[in-house]
């Protein structure tokens, strides 16, 4: 998995890219408690190159998601593809995080 | 550091203690005394911390050359010995070295040169117990990780056929971890004579701390489950519970059945798990719709819903656990849900162990040679009716 980082108003853009899972978790929350310890409030999770997420992957963004939360912070998603879409649907995440279809309606969020 | 000299010079002990006062002072060094070979050794069982022993070689009773060799049959790893013998005699010396003797310092003995010689014998010694503590530690670690794997699997019902007097339903399942213990688990019991609950689930991590989720969230859902809870209801209880006290964001999918064995009807909930098969006599295979409930642990009060679907004699319901579609080749394609139901329609007429056996061959042919990196667990329900 690759992580490009980059700023856009008031909030940080992660791109995520390949696949999120138990060998390789450890990056992205090393990441996001970086953002975090740097005070960043509002964060934007793109997933338009992500092909796949293990729920290793997804115990990180629902870390990420509460402790944003609790900073009184956003942390979105956005650009999910079908199959990620169908494993926030299966496993009910769908309707904890805010999910976007673009990058500009997340930003507007 | 304990160091044992031996010597039978009589002036040798005064000599230590006087050259190496402020050592011996400060605590660095503490120096113990004997006479001869056989007195070491009595001294080594007083003082079984000794780290270092400086020994002669010619003495009475028995000779450092001795001394070394029973020494070794000690097969104390981290007992280092130093030999102090007279430069002219180099030919016991040398065969001291090959006995296993670490360093050596002439007499008349230069004690500069024996304080870095004891140094870094010291640093040696150190070293030494370091690595002896850590492999001591992780002796204990893996028998841990053994007792935990054996507790892990003595909670899972593991008797087949679990209840041999009904002929109105099989069931079967397996569990194989990616790591010694792992933190998928399945569950069937009984709730009386109509209703068959089962359930399989995994949780989001695996290794210790998910073998801990998994024995709390199992025994949670299970006591639940056995007080004639309707699906919802025990998914709440137990979400509810698990939510509370959850530390480290770890969640768990579960999908809890309950059959009603009189009539093959099954009611149940699926909190954020992929969805079961049903395995149709005609050899058809069909998802069970979701109930869109999100996974135990991470939302405190949250309602679920239940969904109902019926089994017609011959019917199986198949669960699993994403450890099968996801099983990973060498060329790192997933195993896939195309490949799973292609297989299960291959075992429309196989008993529910059969259908396990099979797809665990059809996962290992396509992973050959690939490391397992998930649980692999899967539950097996065939009704066959009155």
């Amino acid at each position: 998995m690759e992580i490009i980082e980059k700023k856009a108003d008031s909030f940080v853009i992660l791109n995520l890219k390949g696949r999120l899972d138990t060998t390789n978790y450890g990056e992205l929350e090393k990441k996001i408690l970086e953002l975090l310890e740097k005070k960043e409030n509002n964060i934007i999770i793109d997933c338009e190159k992500l092909d796949y997420i293990s729920s290793s992957g997804l115990r990180i963004l629902l870390m990420g998601l509460k402790k944003f939360k609790a900073n009184k912070g956003k942390f979105v998603l956005c650009n999910l593809q079908e199959n990620i879409k169908e494993i926030f649907e299966i496993s009910g995440f769908s309707s904890i995080f805010d999910i976007y279809e673009s990058q500009n309606e997340a930003l507007k969020a | 550091m304990k160091i044992m000299s031996v010597d039978d010079e009589p002036d040798m002990e005064l000599l230590i203690r006087q050259k190496f006062r402020k050592k011996i002072k400060s605590g660095e060094y503490e120096f113990v005394f004997a006479e001869n070979g056989l007195e070491a050794l009595t001294k080594l069982i007083e003082h079984p911390d000794i780290g270092i022993i400086l020994t002669d070689i010619n003495m009475p009773e028995m000779d450092g050359l001795t001394l070394l060799t029973k020494i070794n049959e000690l097969k104390n790893p981290t007992l280092r010995t130093v030999i102090v013998s007279a430069y002219g005699d180099m030919e016991n010396i040398r065969t001291a070295m090959n006995r296993g003797a670490f360093d050596f310092a002439t007499k008349p003995i230069d004690f500069e040169d024996l304080e870095i010689t004891i140094k870094k014998t010291i640093e040696q010694v150190e070293i030494l117990r370091k690595a002896e503590k850590d492999s001591k530690q992780l002796f204990a670690i893996r028998h841990d990780l053994k007792i935990a794997k054996e507790i892990q699997q003595s909670i899972l019902p593991k008797k087949f056929p679990p209840f041999p007097s009904r002929k109105d339903f099989e069931i079967y399942a397996s569990m194989n971890s990616a790591k010694s213990v792992g933190g998928d688990f399945y569950d069937f019991f009984l709730i009386n004579d109509e209703m068959l609950g089962f359930v399989i689930a995994d949780v989001s991590d695996k290794g210790i701390p998910a073998a801990i989720y998994m024995a709390v969230s199992r025994t949670i859902i299970r006591a639940a489950a056995l007080t004639g809870l309707s699906p919802d209801e025990c998914m709440k209880y137990s979400n509810d519970l698990l939510s509370r006290e959850n530390i480290s964001d770890m969640f768990v999918t579960v999908f809890y059945g309950i059959m009603n064995t009189k009539t093959g009807e099954i009611i149940y909930s699926n909190a954020g798990h992929n969805p079961p098969y049903i395995l149709k006599k005609d050899g058809t295979v069909v998802e069970t719709e979701l109930t869109h409930d999100i996974v135990l642990g991470i939302m405190e009060d949250t309602k679920f819903k239940t969904k109902n679907i019926t089994l017609k004699p011959g019917d199986t319901i198949y669960l699993y656990t994403d450890g099968v579609t996801e099983a990973m080749n060498k060329k790192n394609e997933l195993y896939s849900e195309e490949r799973l139901e292609k297989e299960l329609i291959q075992h429309k007429d196989s008993s529910p162990q059969e259908i396990i056996n099979g797809i665990i061959s059809s996962v290992e042919e396509f992973t050959k040679g690939a490391e397992q990196s998930d649980d692999i667990t899967m539950l097996t329900l065939k009704y066959n009716g009155n």
